[in-house]
Order: C-alpha cells, then sequence, then structure tokens
C-alpha cells in the first residue's frame, strides 16, 4: 500500500486563524493534530495535538504551576479564552514545527518512520508539486497494517 | 595592527549585538573565537587572567545565584505575595500598581532583574485580565521599578556583578553607598508612576469579586520548604554581608547557598540545572574575551589614557559623564556589554584619583548610570525585553515606543536623581 492508498481529507487552518478556531476544527474533526497551510494549500507546519496545547494553555501556567494552582475551578474551565484573538502566527516564531510531509507513492513504513522520527501522529500526503493532498493519521496508518497483517 | 584588528572585531560584534541582527551568544562566541584564533589574546589569559580573561567570579556568582532563584521560585511565594496584595488593593488600580512596585523594588535587590519580571509579570497580567484594566501599564512600572530597585545591591543588577568584581568593591560597599539612593528614587518613582499612567487607572468594582475568586493560598503547596529556603536565601545574604570578613568571595558565597538550597529543597539536580540561563552565562564568557583582546592589544589602555587626560583634575567632571554618558550609551546598546567593555577604562580613571574615595564615586556614578540606562528604551535591558514578550503571548502588545516613551522619562529623572545625590555625597 501506498500513503495515497490510506490517506484521508482533513479539514486544515490557515497561519492567520485564532488559536481558538483550531481548537474548534481540531474538536470537531476529532483529529490527532492540525495542518497549517498557505494560501496554496501548501503545509507550512504540522502541530501534534499535545503541542496544541502549548499554545492553548498561557506560557504563565507552563512555566509555572504555583500560578496555574492559584486559579480558582471556574475560570480554570476557561483559561483558553485568555488567548482572545491571538492566531497561530503568533506562535510561529516561538515553536519548530516544521511540515511533516511524504509523497503520495511513498509506503506505508516511510510514513510509520516519519512518524516515529518526528513524534507525530499525523502526516501530510503532498503531490510533486508540493501542494497538500491528503493526510494519514496515526489510526488510519495502524488500522491499515493490522488489517494488512497475515491472519493469525 | 593588532589594535586595529581587535577594535574592528569587537565594533562589528557589537554592531550586531546593539542591533539583534544575530544572536548575540553566537556572536560573542564567533567574536571571541577569531581574537584568540588571531593571538590577539593568548589562550592562558582566556582562562587564567582575572583582568585579561574571563572574570570567574562574576560567571559563578551568577550561576550561584541562577540555582537558588530557580529553587525559591519553586515555593510559590511571589504567586501568594502579588495575589495577597491584588486583594488587599480592592480592584483600586494605583494602589495595585503602588503594592505590586512594592514586590518588585523589594525583590529586585536579592534576584535578578529578568527573574523578577518573569515571577511577577504573569500574576499581573492574571489579576489585570480579571479586573478588565489594561495590562500594559503595570508591567511596563514593573520592568522600570527592577531596573532601579536592581541598582541596589552587588546583585541586584549584571552590570553591579561586573563593577564589583572589577572594582573590588563589596556587597556592603553598595549597600552604603547605593542603597540609600536607590530607596529614595524608587519612592519617587512609584509617585511619578501616578502622574505617568493616571489616565489607564480605570477602576471596576463590579470586577473585584473576580480577583476575591483567586486562591493565594494554593500557590504554596509546601510551606515547611519554602521556609527552608528562605533561611537558605538569609544566610547567603549573610555571608554577602560578611565577605569581608570572612575573606569568602561573593561567587563561593553563591555556589556554596546554591548548594545548601540543592540539597534542603531535596529537588532533582537536572530540574535545577534546567533553570540555569547557560546561554547568558557564555554571553558573558564569551564577552570577557572579547574585551580581554582590547585590553591585551593596547585599545583600553589608549582609551584609558584620552580618558584620564581629558578628566584632568576635574573629577565631579568625569562622574557626570560617566552617569550620563552611561545612562545614554547603555540605553541605546545593551547595557551589559556596555559596561564590561567601559569597566576597564573607569578602573585607569579611578586609578588617578587623588583619594580612594573619589575613585570610588566614579565607580559609584558608573554603576548608577548603567544601571538606570537599563530603562532607557525598550533594548535596553533584558528584563525589558523579557517584560513585552509575555505581554505578547497574552495579547497585550507593547511597542518599542509605548515602552520607550515612559523608559526616558524615568531614566532622565533616575540619572538627574543620581546625579544629585554623587555631588552631594562625594564631591559638596
Amino acid at each position: 500500500m501506498r500513503a495515497r492508498d490510506i490517506a484521508i481529507q482533513v479539514p486544515t487552518v490557515a497561519v492567520g486563524d485564532s488559536v481558538t478556531r483550531t481548537v474548534r476544527v481540531m474538536a470537531l474533526g476529532r483529529l490527532p493534530g492540525l495542518i497549517v497551510v498557505d494560501e496554496r494549500r501548501r503545509p507550512r507546519m504540522v502541530v501534534p495535538g499535545t503541542q496544541i496545547l502549548r499554545m492553548l494553555v498561557p506560557r504563565s501556567y507552563q512555566e509555572d504551576p504555583a500560578l496555574a494552582r492559584t486559579v480558582d475551578e471556574p475560570h480554570a474551565d476557561l483559561f483558553w479564552r485568555e488567548l482572545g484573538e491571538l492566531t497561530i502566527g503568533d506562535f510561529l516564531h516561538d515553536q519548530d514545527f516544521r511540515p511533516v510531509t511524504v509523497r503520495e507513492d511513498a509506503t506505508l513504513l516511510e510514513a510509520a518512520a516519519l512518524m516515529a522520527r518526528r513524534r507525530t501522529p499525523l502526516v501530510v500526503v503532498v503531490d510533486r508539486g508540493g501542494t497538500m493532498t491528503g493526510a494519514v493519521t496515526l489510526d488510519r496508518l495502524l488500522g491499515s497494517l493490522a488489517l494488512s497483517a497475515p491472519q493469525e | 595592527m593588532s589594535a586595529t584588528l581587535a577594535l574592528a572585531i569587537f565594533v562589528t560584534a557589537f554592531f550586531f549585538i546593539a542591533t539583534e541582527k544575530a544572536d548575540k551568544v553566537k556572536v560573542v562566541l564567533i567574536a571571541a573565537g577569531a581574537m584568540a584564533a588571531m593571538k590577539l589574546i593568548p589562550g592562558a589569559e582566556v582562562f587564567f587572567s582575572e583582568h585579561e580573561g574571563i572574570d570567574w567570579n562574576v560567571i559563578f556568582l551568577l550561576l550561584g545565584m541562577m540555582i537558588i532563584v530557580g529553587i525559591i521560585k519553586q515555593t510559590g511565594v511571589f504567586d501568594y505575595l502579588a495575589i495577597w496584595a491584588a486583594k488587599r488593593s480592592r480592584g483600586r488600580p494605583y494602589r495595585l500598581m503602588v503594592m505590586l512596585l512594592a514586590i518588585t523594588a523589594v525583590a529586585s535587590p536579592f534576584l535578578d532583574n529578568v527573574t523578577t519580571i518573569m515571577l511577577v509579570a504573569p500574576v499581573t497580567v492574571v489579576v489585570c485580565n480579571r479586573l478588565q484594566i489594561p495590562v500594559q501599564p503595570y508591567l511596563i512600572a514593573e520592568v522600570l521599578a527592577s531596573n532601579i530597585g536592581g541598582a541596589a545591591t552587588l546583585i541586584g543588577d549584571p552590570p553591579n556583578i561586573i563593577i564589583g568584581s572589577r572594582a573590588g568593591l563589596s556587597f556592603n560597599d553598595f549597600l552604603v553607598h547605593l542603597t540609600p539612593i536607590v530607596v529614595i528614587i524608587c519612592v519617587a518613582f512609584v509617585l511619578l508612576a501616578w502622574v505617568l499612567f493616571r489616565k489607564s487607572f480605570h477602576y471596576n468594582p463590579d470586577r473585584v469579586a473576580e480577583v476575591m475568586a483567586l486562591q493565594e493560598r494554593r500557590a504554596i503547596t509546601d510551606p515547611a520548604l519554602l521556609a527552608r529556603c528562605l533561611v537558605v536565601l538569609a544566610l547567603v545574604m549573610l555571608g554577602f554581608g560578611l565577605h569581608s570578613v570572612l575573606h569568602i568571595e561573593p561567587s563561593i558565597v553563591a555556589l556554596l547557598g546554591a548548594g545548601v538550597m540543592i540539597l534542603v529543597a531535596r529537588t532533582d539536580i537536572n530540574d535545577v540545572l534546567g533553570e540555569v540561563e547557560w546561554p547568558t552565562l557564555v554571553f558573558f564568557m564569551g564577552l570577557f574575551v572579547m574585551v580581554g583582546g582590547l585590553v591585551h592589544t593596547g585599545v583600553i589602555e589608549t582609551a584609558g589614557s584620552w580618558a584620564v587626560e581629558a578628566v584632568g583634575d576635574n573629577f565631579f567632571g568625569a562622574a557626570t559623564a560617566l552617569l550620563f554618558g552611561s545612562a545614554v550609551l547603555g540605553a541605546f546598546f545593551d547595557n551589559i556589554p556596555y559596561t564590561a567593555t567601559m569597566a576597564p577604562i573607569v578602573e585607569g580613571l579611578a586609578a588617578e584619583a587623588p583619594d580612594a574615595a573619589t575613585g570610588q564615586a566614579l565607580w559609584w556614578a558608573f554603576a548608577l548610570g548603567a544601571d538606570f540606562s537599563g530603562n532607557g528604551t525598550a533594548v535596553a535591558a533584558s528584563a525589558n525585553v523579557v517584560a513585552i514578550g509575555i505581554a505578547a503571548r497574552s495579547g497585550h502588545r507593547i511597542s518599542f515606543w509605548e515602552f520607550t516613551r515612559y523608559g526616558i522619562t524615568v531614566t532622565l529623572l533616575t540619572t538627574f536623581m543620581a546625579w544629585v545625590y554623587v555631588y552631594l555625597r562625594y564631591f559638596a
């Protein structure tokens, strides 16, 4: 099997989108991460779900657990609204999220190795021009590997 | 020829540091490497000459204090104090600012300014967000207070650490000569803050309950740990105060304190070392090598001779020039490399003074100018950059000019007050 055989269409976000919107996209699409594309649908970065939290949780709470403890329960449920209209682009310079891509004809081993190496549950599938044609998720990859294995 | 070469490397490196066109740590390492490779400074001097190579007293004093502060900040005591103060202010904007400034000004002489801001600024953002008042005036005022307060002690501001080591000035010398004027200036700044920021003071009584909901007691999870850490910190301060009696260098006091702190806190050594700002230490090392190159090739001696000739016997004029010159130059360049470069020149000037007290007066003028220059512009000190970064990440942008227009006013006032102090105390 090739990457194009198991690739699925997933919603993407742009650099100018607010972080709060991207969270909704991820939650509604039940995605393990997010793909940020430019205006020509070329992937700019892939952000694993756990790393979305690094954008979502204000840095002061990440760096200072004592401050996080002082926040009362009602506000603690709403901490992510403090981000207001901050966009994905506002975090680009702070983080090292490069695009994680495979060509359409990449084997599942190539895709799996890339996921393992880059610790990401999401890989973008691109055509020869570098435009995104789909994505391979960890779920989809493991499912395909399990189904293709000989029956025990 | 070697002097010209050393000066060319130094000026090029300084250009990149001042304009932030490249990572400053990389810049100083490349410049230091170039100087060493071209034999503008011998390898033996790099490592083993206190005045022409790396000043290990400064490096290890910084290292020790970074470890101590790294452990103390985990206790949550600053979050507790800041929220406690916010609650006591009952949401009154100026009262809130005064209380936060008091915490900042009291902490900054004992912690480095970057750490002080990293501790106070995040909780300020939380409190201001809950009161729905602008964050920017509070953060700017805290940075200004931190840079002023840091001038009070040997360990409060990196320029003081460099000056203390170069001039052989003790912790107590700083307490006796700088703390009094810093306390006076802090009080003046608190009053000035009302004038500067009064238009942004909006009282929202209906938001006070939001602040009162914060649970400051939850910040401190281990009161026994906090007590142990405060005892060690008090012993370190005592050690600094007695170092001329005990004949133990401040760097050794800080390292011993860091060791004891690690033992009493029982924290993982890797966590502790993670709190050390290694790039800052490497930056200082590279900087010392760069300045060492200038000293070794005679550039500093030439500049010093020129300065001595220009001063003649007018040492009050020299103190005035050092104070205002440092305040202006340090505001446009990072005040740390500025201080490291100027320190050997001031040393030459002080040596020409008719008596030790006049020589020391030059050092105090230099220290006050270099410290207060940190308020001059948004990029004059690391704490300013850190605060602006915290503000941006929380959605409250502070522009270069928004900071600088307040910074210039405060720098002018503080430098003028320091000048009057230097005149009255040492030259009147």
